[in-house]
């Protein structure tokens, strides 16, 4: 073996000698300068950040005997989501250090999930796909119940734990099938024998697809496996759920992209059909739940869920489009969900979480500026021109009635209509009502400055979504 | 034919055990029937002549992972009475889960399955192989990508477990190795020169 | 002659009889965990199974790799109970009810 051979692994070799960097450095830094360990971490995404750029190139790399991949649409997954990261990192560290909870492990189990996430997108083998999992869900099982004096912290995150491993559990069972059945790990392998022997022993490996499904479908967050996922939003501590509710969407993505694409896209016409009812199931239902919610945190999961819907519809189209359109709406969602959870993070303070959704009533005579994010990141969700919301859903129902659904098509815009609603009273609450209390935000001017930015981001794609739509048509055309 | 005796009946001892875990009322009678449950899983894996990963079997996991259970089951000392009770509400739906999976795997295994694969048993392996020569060959070759990663995860799971379950307890008297190496005669020793004195 | 449906069968039942236990299980989480075990040992008889009807190593070697992330999860997983037990004094399956909606 040489360099070259281990050369596209790059980010994820840079990114793991940094995280035994900033283990070593935590472990040496005194509690007050444990800001140092912050710093550190934000490095340690820049120089992967940096890595990924710089190999970047048009091209698709095998590695490790064909079980990892570099292409386009890993490389762009990955600077989304070491960005994604790095915001939400930035966002978390004034309520930690007022909550007393600047440990350098949640920079530390960020970062190793961080890895986990990047194994998951370059992966190009079922083995390797499952250990990126497991790396990514082992972290974020740590990261929820981080707070442990917390029993509401410690409940979800064992919830996550027992639901988390009975779907890997899943996952790995259909993965035997699927490997007995064609006798490979390796994705391209397993799209060439199932090309050349058409009708193979063709019911144990829909069985092997059943289960497998089951399993995306937990990480995703789609009903009917969705059971964890408003606990844990609700039940961790803000900054964690930021966490949780951005980066591992783009990773639960490419699980989703490798399996069932590159692996079994041959194969369209059996996983379309689960995908459907998962994905209409998650529509409806997390729209619905999520205007019975008084918890803002709560509420943001089950909208969580009805986005996935849309993701998962753009997914089972099983065209090019359609990928691509479900590529835009996740890393479009992902800005949306990082901003509405800083501004959760910004309007709590110590000893105070700001979850209920009437902790933001009047909160434009508070903060007009920061009541005006709000109102971005709301209507960018509800998909209201011209935040980018809109422009995403749009993509999706074009590509759906493309693909020759317009039953589906008139049902998302249905869901999305009534969608809008709670996404308005959070405004209304914002708008129209008097302040409860009128204490000044206590976070830094930086944090401040990036949360502007991201609330900018949603309208400006919103207004000029072309290139990173041109973007995300060419990777997935390159892959 | 001896060999399908063996089979059938290890396998049914494992059928017990697994059963035993589902429905045995102490804890501590559940992880010893899981580790029954191992101890024949590695036994039928070593008449499917994987032998490496029978060993494994035994050492990593009753070795290692249920002497863990073992000792958070000891350490949390739920009482036996506490946790006896009715089945949840969701039994029934459990049941028929069951049933439905039973007749659709035998379906699968058994009936559809004859089409694509051999029921004769399992090709006998080259003379002279060994079994852990072959996965070792390919493990740090082939496999080598997952291996490193294999191997960040048991960091990672050290640095969650402990980052989870390590409290510092203020008055805990620990050794403090480096000062007691370090430590000199003449910081513990005081020699005092002083007259002989005489009995009066 | 025993052979691969004789494996498949047995990694079917353990398989069932894990999910039934998940399922009906009334009383506390270490249960559980062991149901989940017992499935994980479910999935490494079909990768055994599979590996020597093939003749083909990976199979096992995914075993290998299964076996070992089992591990970690295990220590993460009890990690996470320990935390609960020293917070609400109770492991009980019916006790997880705090948040609802």
């Amino acid at each position: 073996m040489n360099l070259s051979q281990i050369s596209p692994a790059a980010p994820e070799i840079t990114l793991t000698l940094m995280i035994c960097v900033v283990l070593l450095a935590d472990l040496f830094v005194p509690q007050e300068k444990r800001v140092i360990t912050f710093w550190l971490s934000i490095a340690s995404l820049a120089v992967t950040a940096w890595v990924i750029v710089v190999t970047a190139s048009s091209a698709t790399t095998l590695a490790f005997d064909g079980s990892y991949v570099s292409d386009p649409l890993s490389r762009l997954m990955k600077l989304c989501a070491t960005g994604i990261v790095g915001v939400g990192f930035l966002y978390a560290r004034d309520y930690l250090q007022q909550n007393d909870l600047l440990k350098g492990e949640y920079y530390l189990l960020g970062l190793f999930g961080l890895l986990g996430m990047m194994i998951m997108m370059s992966a190009n083998s079922l083995l390797t796909m499952y250990l990126g999992l497991e790396t990514l869900s082992l972290s974020l099982y740590a990261l929820v119940a981080f707070e442990r004096e917390s029993a509401k912290a410690a409940e979800s995150a064992m919830k996550y734990f027992v639901l988390g491993a009975i779907a890997s559990g899943a996952l790995l069972y259909g993965i035997s099938w699927v490997y007995g059945v064609t006798g490979t790990l390796h994705f391209h392998e397993i799209a060439e024998v199932i090309r050349q022997n058409p009708g193979l022993n063709d019911v144990p490996l829909w069985f092997g697809i059943a289960f497998m499904i089951v399993g995306i479908a937990f990480k995703f967050g789609a009903v009917p496996f969705h059971m964890w996922l408003p606990d844990v939003y609700q039940g961790a501590r803000s900054p964690v759920t930021l966490y949780i509710a951005t980066a591992p969407k783009i990773a639960a993505l490419a699980l989703l992209f490798r399996i069932l694409v590159d692996g079994l896209g041959e194969l369209h016409g059996v996983w379309q059909g689960m995908i459907m009812v998962v994905a209409v199931l998650s529509l409806l239902i997390g729209n619905i739940v999520a205007i019975a919610q008084s918890n803002i945190k709560r509420m943001l999961g089950y909208s969580a869920i009805a986005h996935v819907g849309f993701i998962l519809l753009a997914v089972f189209t099983g065209s090019e489009t359609g990928y691509a359109a479900a590529l835009f709406y996740t890393l479009t969602y992902i800005v949306m969900a990082a901003g509405a959870f800083g501004m959760v993070i910004l309007l709590s303070r110590q000893g105070f979480e700001a979850e209920a959704i009437r902790d933001f009533k009047g909160l434009n005579a508070r903060n007009p500026w920061f009541a005006l994010m709000m109102l971005f990141f709301m209507f960018g969700m509800a998909g209201v021109p011209p935040w980018v919301g809109f422009i995403a859903k749009l993509n999706v129902i074009n590509a759906v009635l493309e693909a020759g659904f317009p039953g589906l098509a008139v049902l998302m815009v249905l869901a999305s209509v009534v969608g809008a609603y709670y996404y308005l009273r959070v405004i209304w609450y914002m708008y129209f009502d008097a302040p409860e209390d009128r204490s000044v935000f206590q976070s830094q001017a930086d944090t401040r400055f990036v949360l502007s930015l991201n609330g900018i981001a949603v309208l400006a794609l919103g207004i000029l979504p072309g290139w990173l739509l041109k973007l995300c048509i060419d990777v997935i055309g390159h892959s | 034919m001896f060999h399908a005796i063996l089979f059938y009946s290890f396998a049914a001892i494992l059928v017990v055990a697994a059963l035993g875990v589902i429905f045995a009322r102490n804890p501590v009678h559940a992880v010893m029937f899981l580790v029954l449950a191992f101890f024949q899983s590695a036994v039928l894996w070593l008449l499917a002549e994987a032998e490496f990963l029978a060993i494994v079997l035994v050492l990593v996991y009753v070795g290692a992972v249920m002497v863990l259970f073992l000792f958070v089951v000891m350490m949390l000392d739920v009482e036996v009475e506490e946790i006896r009770g009715g089945y949840t509400r969701y039994a029934p739906l459990g049941i028929v889960i069951a049933g439905l999976m039973v007749v659709e795997l035998a379906q699968v295994i058994w009936l559809r399955g004859k089409e694509g694969f051999a029921v004769d048993g399992f090709r006998p392996t080259p003379e002279g192989y060994s079994n852990t020569e072959a996965l070792g060959s390919v493990l740090y070759t082939e496999h080598v990508y997952a291996f490193e990663i294999a191997a960040v995860i048991l960091l990672l799971a050290i640095v969650a477990a402990i980052s989870l379950t390590m409290r510092r307890r203020p008055g805990l008297k620990q050794q403090d190795i480096a000062s007691q190496v370090a430590v000199r005669a003449q910081d513990r020793v005081r020699i005092v020169k002083m007259a002989s004195e005489k009995p009066e | 002659m025993i052979g691969l449906q004789h494996y498949l069968t047995m990694s079917a039942i353990l398989f069932t009889l894990s999910v039934a236990g998940i399922f009906i299980n009334r009383r506390n989480l270490i249960l559980l965990l062991m149901c989940i075990e017992l499935m994980l040992l479910a999935v490494n008889f079909n990768f055994i199974a599979f590996s020597r009807y093939l003749g083909d190593e990976t199979g096992q070697v995914f075993v290998f790799f299964i076996l070992t992330v089992a591990a970690a999860e295990a220590a993460i997983g009890l990690a996470i109970l320990v935390v609960l037990f020293r917070n609400r004094r109770s492991i009980n399956v019916q006790e997880l009810d705090s948040m609802k909606g």
